[in-house]
């Protein structure tokens, strides 16, 4: 692994270019900066980790690449569109046409069934793949009459992925996708998300505190105290069966 | 204050929104209640009070003309406890600048001024002296709406003598609380009034020297009236008895019991409503508290605290929820309780009428609220209680939905993933989307049933007034004149059409039962009446037999053919058995209808008109009131827009204020159970619904979730609510009905229009209220949270 600058201007088209990111939050009377001038560039169709302690920032910085949050100062693009900029229609518009998000505790509605949770997106999605497909993209084709509470946390995560997916997003975003998962269903997932990105060419932002799943990322930012402390890049990514947790 | 009451003070302050809902059901309960209940009980003490206080009595009869000495006969029937026997008599009074002409009913008082049944109330003055022939004691209303006082002066014809009355005395009596005049449904006070005057006086008035032509008793303690009214007509008959009867019959007595039926009912049937309806909603919102305090309660249970104090820590949050209600409701209801106390006494001539407020009365008020919303609380209460500790304190396992019929329609249906979502929740939690539907239904039922009610006074006035009389002058005559008193009306100027009327007192029985009443005659050629059946259509009379209404042929248990025995009360005391050959479905009172020519055989005499309907000329209206009031037959006339514009008067008022106070609580039962379940719905959901943000759906759609269940349970409560309005309508016909009318159903379908449209808007806005609350969703917040 090479170590290099937050800035990969230099590898080609950028999904999301940040500039001077600041984030703090008022609690009471105290203040919290979550971030601290974060710089980064984070290029089209890489899968990058973010990798650091917990309360350092990793969360905040990727709710706010996805539009769920907005920074107290600074610029953020994706692409051509500064997102810092954007209303929040706009902002859900950009959620719902780029962005899949998975989060570590599923999210899925307990109401709907495995397909209808992946239909929940492609209802309003452009150009989504058909559920069916997405089910089978993270092998739960068999799975999809399902309600989550019939399934266990591993599928839960998949059907989480394949909703992900389903539209075909710019970028996947996942905070702690395998946190409470065991290592042999974790691995599944990450597998599901390695599909995706290879398959669709997905820009694919990891959030992990488990340092082995570093190993599949071709870039890791390391998050320190609301900065970016390090950036790696790993010019032989490992796929996610030969991850050692 | 311990740290679990703290917890209690701070959960109620957190739930304030949904706690205030349900207060306001609660409260509309503890309103309705001391509002009806109050009144009720307002008007039945001082009805009583007064009654006992003046000696007011029990059986009453008329009789052409009998001697004075028949009431002390009277006073030794075996069960009479004390007799009188008076003079009571229509007189016609001449008030300056007055062109109609007013009317009283004179009666008679001892050489002391007094009568010992039916005693006087005097406001001020005296009672009249012996040996002043003109002195007189006026009610009090009377004298308020004409000006009149002590010392005034009124001419006077009393059969068909001119005198001249002087006001000694301003006064009231407990036979004429409720005083109407002959041919008028509403009370005139400007038009009809009750005097007092000196017996001496009165019989020369009358040519009734030595005579009497009215019996008062009243019955020793355990007598039977009947067996009473029995012999006192046996003593009677030979002097043109018209039957006694019981204070039943007795108008003043049986307006002023209607009244206080319909308050019972009231009491009866709306509260119980509300007290269902806020039992729900605090099971509703109970049971949620207590599934998301389930981890809490295990802990407390852990630190050591009893099954007890946890389920009477749960009661006490309903309990609390009550008290506020009780407090508010109680207060509503006494200030509402003292302005239908005031309308009351607008109409009900009462010497003292006060909203008393009877601790009874708030008991009950407070002990139906608790109760309410303990019951509601026992489901949630239990299982509090029943908790295992060890069980609470680990996550209650996700709610397992199920692919049911429900499902598969709307696969079928092709609903959207959105459409499922809410499809299942209502599947999923049948007991909660039953209480909004029901309580929403509930609501529109009893505003529906109210609005029908108003309906239902104004086809009264529709059908009674405009349609079934169309003269537009009533002339009533001192007593049953021939044809030459038509003639001479016929020929007034201005007069274009003159048309007898003539009734008969009877008794109606049949078999074991009988009733006493009067038959009209009714000619088959009138234009100026009609008799207009409670669908609104005109009814044609037999050309022989008896038509009975409704009401009447309930009482007497009588069909279309069965033969009926008809007793002429007075004069030739003529015995007939007529067969019914049609009944009516009227709405006021019970009567009974038949040709004139069975009348004539009835009455046999020549006396065909009792009085007689004119329809006139407009521009001749005074100087046809001033020719009439010259006439001495005329005792007196009712016009038909003066007792329209009363009666309307009489609905705007006191009806509307009930309409007022209605739309408010039904519209709280709506709004109670709207935001409740919107609350809940939305705290439950919280978490999809930022999830759903997090998908990209906008506010807007995600929204749809909240409102689209809502608004799905609130489009099926609407026509529930149709039926249940329905249902609750007749069920208040049937309970406010009395003797005198009977409400009609009279509901359009712009009634259920209204209805739903107000509950519409008390459900829309509130749940706007609620989905606002979507726009505030902190997404990253909820969604860091495991669900």
């Amino acid at each position: 692994m090479a170590t290099d600058a937050a800035d990969a201007s230099s590898d080609g088209p950028i999904a999301f270019r940040s500039v001077a990111l600041e984030k703090s939050y008022e609690t009471g009377e105290t203040s919290v900066q979550a971030l601290r001038g974060v710089d980064l560039a984070i290029p089209l169709g890489e899968l990058l980790v973010l990798l650091g302690p917990s309360g350092g920032g990793k969360s905040t910085l990727l709710n706010i690449i996805g539009g769920l949050d907005r920074p107290t100062s600074g610029q953020l693009f994706y692409r051509d569109t500064e997102l810092t900029a954007l209303d929040d229609r706009a902002l859900t518009r950009f959620r719902r046409a780029e962005v899949g998000f998975i989060f570590q505790f599923y999210n899925l509605i307990p109401s709907l069934t495995a397909e209808e949770n992946v239909r929940l997106v492609t209802d309003i999605a452009t150009d989504p793949m058909s559920p069916a497909e997405a089910l089978a993209l993270v092998g739960l084709a068999e799975r999809r009459g399902h309600y989550p509470a019939q399934l266990s946390g591993g599928e839960q995560q998949r059907v989480a992925v394949a909703r992900a997916i389903a539209k075909r997003p710019g970028v996947l975003l996942c905070d702690e996708p395998t946190g409470a998962l065991d290592s042999a269903t974790g691995m599944r997932v990450l597998e599901a998300l390695a599909r995706a990105h290879e398959e669709l060419g997905t820009t694919v932002i990891i959030i992990t505190h488990n340092v082995g799943i570093a190993a599949m990322a071709q870039r890791v930012f390391h998050i320190l105290d609301g900065r970016i402390a390090r950036v790696e890049r790993n010019s032989k990514p490992v796929a996610p069966r030969d991850i050692r947790w | 204050m311990s740290a679990l009451d703290l917890k209690l003070l701070r959960d109620l302050w957190r739930l304030r929104g949904q706690a205030l809902a349900i207060a306001l059901v609660l409260a509309a309960a503890s309103a309705t209640y001391v509002l009806a209940a109050g009144v009720h009980s307002s008007l039945l003490r001082t009805r009583d009070a007064y009654y006992a206080r003046n000696h007011f009595a029990e059986i009453f009869a008329g009789v052409t003309r009998a001697p004075r000495n028949i009431a002390a006969r009277i006073a030794a029937v075996p069960g009479v406890q004390r007799a009188e026997g008076n003079i009571i008599q229509y007189a016609r009074l001449d008030l300056p600048g007055r062109i109609e002409p007013v009317r009283a009913l004179v009666n008679s008082v001892d050489e002391a001024g007094r009568t010992h049944l039916n005693t006087i109330t005097l406001r001020r003055g005296q009672p009249p002296r012996a040996g002043h022939a003109g002195d007189v004691v006026v009610d009090e209303s009377f004298a308020d709406a004409n000006g009149l006082d002590l010392g005034s002066t009124i001419d006077a014809q009393i059969y068909g003598h001119q005198v001249a009355l002087h006001i000694v005395g301003v006064g009231l009596a407990p036979n004429y609380i409720y005083a109407l005049a002959p041919g008028d449904i509403v009370p005139d006070e400007r038009r009809f009034g009750i005097l007092w005057m000196g017996r001496e006086a009165l019989e020369a008035a009358t040519n009734r020297r030595g005579a009497i032509n009215a019996v008062a008793l009243t019955l020793d303690r355990g007598a039977s009236e009947s067996e009473v009214i029995r012999k006192v007509d046996a003593l009677l008959a030979p002097y043109g008895g018209t039957g006694a009867y019981g204070r039943e019959d007795q108008l003043s007595h049986a307006f002023l019991d209607s009244e206080l039926k319909q308050l019972a009912a009231m009491a009866a049937v709306i509260p119980p409503i509300f007290l269902i309806v806020s039992g729900f909603l605090v099971y509703v919102v109970l049971g949620r508290t207590i599934r998301t305090e389930r981890e809490q309660i295990g802990l407390i249970k852990a630190f050591g605290y009893s099954d007890w104090v946890i389920g009477w820590h749960y009661l006490k949050f309903a309990l609390a929820i009550a008290l506020v209600a009780i407090v508010a409701g109680s207060l509503a209801g006494i200030w509402m309780g003292r302005a239908m106390t005031g309308l009351y006494a607008q109409y009900y001539r009462f010497p003292f009428l006060q909203y008393s407020l009877s601790p009874t009365v708030f008991l009950s008020a407070g002990a139906l609220a608790a109760g309410a919303a303990g019951l509601g609380a026992a489901g949630g209460v239990s299982t509090a209680i029943r908790l295992n500790p060890a069980v609470a304190m680990t996550p209650p396992p996700p709610p397992v939905y199920r692919t049911g019929l429900v499902e598969r329609l709307g696969q079928l249906a092709g609903f959207t993933a959105i459409g499922e979502m809410i499809v299942r929740h209502i599947a999923r939690w049948p007991g909660r989307s039953a209480v909004t539907l029901f309580g929403v239904a509930l609501s529109m039922g009893l505003l529906f049933a109210t609005i029908q009610f108003v309906e239902a006074s104004r086809t009264m006035v529709d059908d009674y007034f405009a349609r079934s009389q169309r003269d537009d002058l009533t002339v009533t005559f001192t007593e049953p004149r021939n044809a030459d008193v038509l003639r001479a009306l016929a020929q007034l100027p201005g007069v274009l059409r003159v048309e007898a009327t003539r009734a008969l007192a009877v008794r109606l029985s049949r078999g074991n039962r009988s009733e006493r009443t009067a038959i009209e005659g009714v000619d088959p050629a009138s234009t100026l009446t009609a008799r207009i059946d409670s669908g609104g259509e005109e009814i044609a009379l037999p050309p022989a037999g008896l038509m009975l209404s409704r009401q009447l042929a309930d009482q007497l248990h009588a069909n279309a053919g069965d033969l009926v025995r008809v007793d002429l009360l007075g004069g030739h005391r003529t015995s007939l058995s007529l067969p019914v050959v049609r009944i009516v479905d009227e709405i006021i009172g019970a009567r009974a209808y038949a040709p004139p020519a069975t009348i004539d055989k009835l009455s046999r005499d020549a006396s065909p008109a009792g009085g007689a309907l004119l329809k006139i000329d407009p521009a001749a209206r005074d100087r046809i009131l001033m020719r009439l009031s010259a006439m001495p037959v005329v005792l007196g006339v009712a016009e038909r827009a003066v007792a329209l514009a009363r009666f309307q008067q009489l609905i705007r008022q006191n009806i509307l204020t009930m309409i007022g106070f209605y739309v408010s609580f039904a519209s709280a039962i709506a709004i109670g159970v709207v935001y409740n379940s919107a609350r809940i719905l939305f705290s439950e959901r919280a978490h999809e619904l930022a999830t759903l943000r997090v998908l990209g759906y906008q506010k807007r759609e995600v929204a749809v979730v909240l409102l689209g269940e809502i608004a799905l349970l609130v489009a099926a409560a609407i026509p529930l609510g149709c039926v249940v309005g329905y249902g609750l309508a007749h069920l208040m016909i049937a309970m406010f009905s009395s003797d005198l009318f009977r409400l009609p159903y009279a509901a359009t379908r712009a009634s259920y229009g209204y209805a739903a449209l107000v509950i519409l808007a008390a459900a829309i806005s509130t749940a706007l209220v609620v989905a606002r609350r979507v726009g505030a969703l902190d997404m990253v917040r909820v969604l860091k949270a495991r669900d």
